[in-house]
């Protein structure tokens, strides 16, 4: 079976002991897991002060890695959201742009994010969503970080009903919130669980919109292949889980 | 390769989710090469302050589920402190005859409360392990009923000959590792949360092999992803072996 991981990270997190990757070193050990495919953004760009200097380096350095698409992330409270779009989007082998609104102060109701949600439309590009990148509770004594609320990611796709939005690291109650009601959605399961996760997330989600990811680092990438390999679900199912729904979410299989 | 799991509640009924099916949640187990579970019963199921009837109730289900799973499952009786020294002692004397073998305690208080005390000595008089909830309270600050890893290294300072387990290394975290180590009396379980990555082996380095327990949580927790926090870890295999089953065995006294 194939394996697209839909959230990986390059780069450093300072608050805790996982490790710190290179693309060159993240995608030797994503391969040892059987992944030989993943979307990656950089850890560098959820504290500096613009993720400009970043994404660059991220589209630099993965220039030469086979298996690593490039997701840069872009800060639309920043004024030069626009050039940075521009600058990236220039780039052939970006498809889509990630946004993590409780890391970078803004709320998805403000004026740039509708006006970056029709840029992207424009050029055809994904947004990925952030909801959150660790349990809350275990962020560092001096941050005081929420997960994205689900309500203000309901009021978006409410606003933008046709827009291609992968939501990553949803819990299984958000989950089962959301995804029933936004049939084009697609989430992630880095953060989702039950003691038989998939068989039970099936009976109220369709396996087309959700997607493999390990959230490596931050997470034990076997963890994510464990959900997978360890389900009953039909091989097509499990397939489409897998790699197949990202692949399509991207674009790159039949319209999304 | 054969696991103990020190930390599930086979019978649960989380809000706005339907309760699990027990002889599908064993099964689900037995798949991933669990050979025995720790049941520590529905734990939330009339809040976190449950009176001594709600507490038969729930360790009435414990040991419904060992009579069933004789050799596969072992019961932790719940207890509430808060609800004094006699019925501590009431729930503890009727549920050792049935085959408990520890004890679990949740969020009706803080364990380094003086209510405490009747709970440890049962615990010591019966020869009984404690399972303490515990959590890092840095961003959640219900401590007065809540236990933080420095209330269970308290707890076990008072109370040296009984055993702890400390449940939840990621919810924990390195602090809680950290107040924990200079007392030999506490293990700690590795549920908690998601798998966050490079705990486990700090957790080994800090406390020993001998001192961590595989624990999932189920059915909160995904068994699979649980047993990866271990096996898709840096540990060698003899490690590996001491935390997903031999600790927990000798811990038990288990055959």
């Amino acid at each position: 079976m194939k394996y697209f991981d839909a959230n990986t990270w390059t780069g450093r997190w300072p608050f805790s002991f996982c490790d710190e990757h290179t693309p060159r070193s993240l995608a030797a050990h994503l391969r040892a897991h059987g992944i030989r495919r993943a979307l990656v953004s950089p850890l560098e760009a959820v504290f500096a002060p613009e993720p400009g200097p970043a994404n660059r380096a991220l589209l630099r350095a993965t220039r030469s890695v086979a298996g690593l698409e490039p997701v840069p992330v872009i800060n639309p409270a920043l004024a030069n959201w626009r050039e940075e779009l521009d600058v990236v989007a220039a780039d052939p082998r970006v498809r889509a742009v990630r946004l993590l609104p409780n890391y970078h102060n803004y709320r998805l109701n403000i004026r740039a994010v509708d006006e970056l949600l029709a840029d992207l439309a424009e050029r055809d590009l994904r947004l990925i969503l952030q909801v959150r990148l660790i349990d809350h509770r275990h962020e560092y004594h001096a941050m005081k970080l929420k997960p994205l609320p689900v309500k203000e990611l309901t009021a978006l796709l409410v606003r933008q009903p046709r827009l291609p939005v992968l939501a990553s690291g949803l819990l299984l109650p958000e989950l089962l919130q959301l995804a029933p009601q936004f049939p084009r959605l697609l989430a992630d399961l880095s953060f989702v669980e039950w003691h038989d996760t998939l068989e039970y997330v099936r009976q109220k989600v369709p396996a087309r919109q959700l997607a493999l990811a390990s959230h490596t680092p931050l997470l034990i990438t076997a963890a994510a292949r464990a959900k997978l390999d360890s389900s009953t679900l039909p091989t097509t199912e499990r397939a489409a889980i897998a790699a197949d729904n990202l692949e399509r979410w991207l674009g790159r299989g039949e319209k999304s | 390769m054969r696991i103990i799991d020190i930390h599930t509640h086979p019978v649960f009924r989380p809000d706005n989710l339907p309760g699990v099916g027990v002889a599908q949640l064993v099964r689900r187990a037995r798949d991933h090469g669990i050979c025995h579970l720790v049941a520590l019963g529905d734990v939330l199921r009339f809040g976190r302050s449950p009176t001594e009837e709600q507490l038969v109730e729930i360790n009435d289900e414990t040991a419904a589920l060992m009579r069933a799973y004789p050799d596969f499952i072992t019961g932790f009786c719940h207890l509430n402190p808060t609800l004094g020294a006699e019925a501590v002692r009431r729930e503890v004397a009727r549920c050792v005859p049935l085959g408990f073998r520890g004890l679990k305690l949740e969020i009706a208080n803080n364990a380094r409360d003086a209510c405490m005390a009747p709970v440890m000595a049962a615990a010591e008089r019966h020869g009984l392990v404690l399972l303490q909830h515990a959590w890092s309270m840095t961003q959640i600050r219900q401590r007065r009923y809540h236990t933080d890893p420095e209330d269970v290294a308290t707890l076990a300072r008072r109370f040296p000959r009984v055993k702890i387990i400390m449940a939840h290394l990621t919810g924990c975290g390195v602090r809680g590792l950290q107040a924990v180590r200079p007392c030999p009396n506490v293990v700690v379980d590795t549920s908690g949360a998601a798998p966050e990555a490079g705990l486990i082996e700090y957790a080994v380095a800090q406390l020993g092999a001998e001192r961590v327990l595989y624990g999932s949580d189920v059915p909160v927790r995904d068994f699979g992803v649980a047993i990866t926090r271990i096996t898709g870890s840096r540990l060698n295999a003899a490690t590996k072996q001491k935390i997903l089953y031999d600790n927990a065995r000798a811990l038990l006294r288990l055959p």
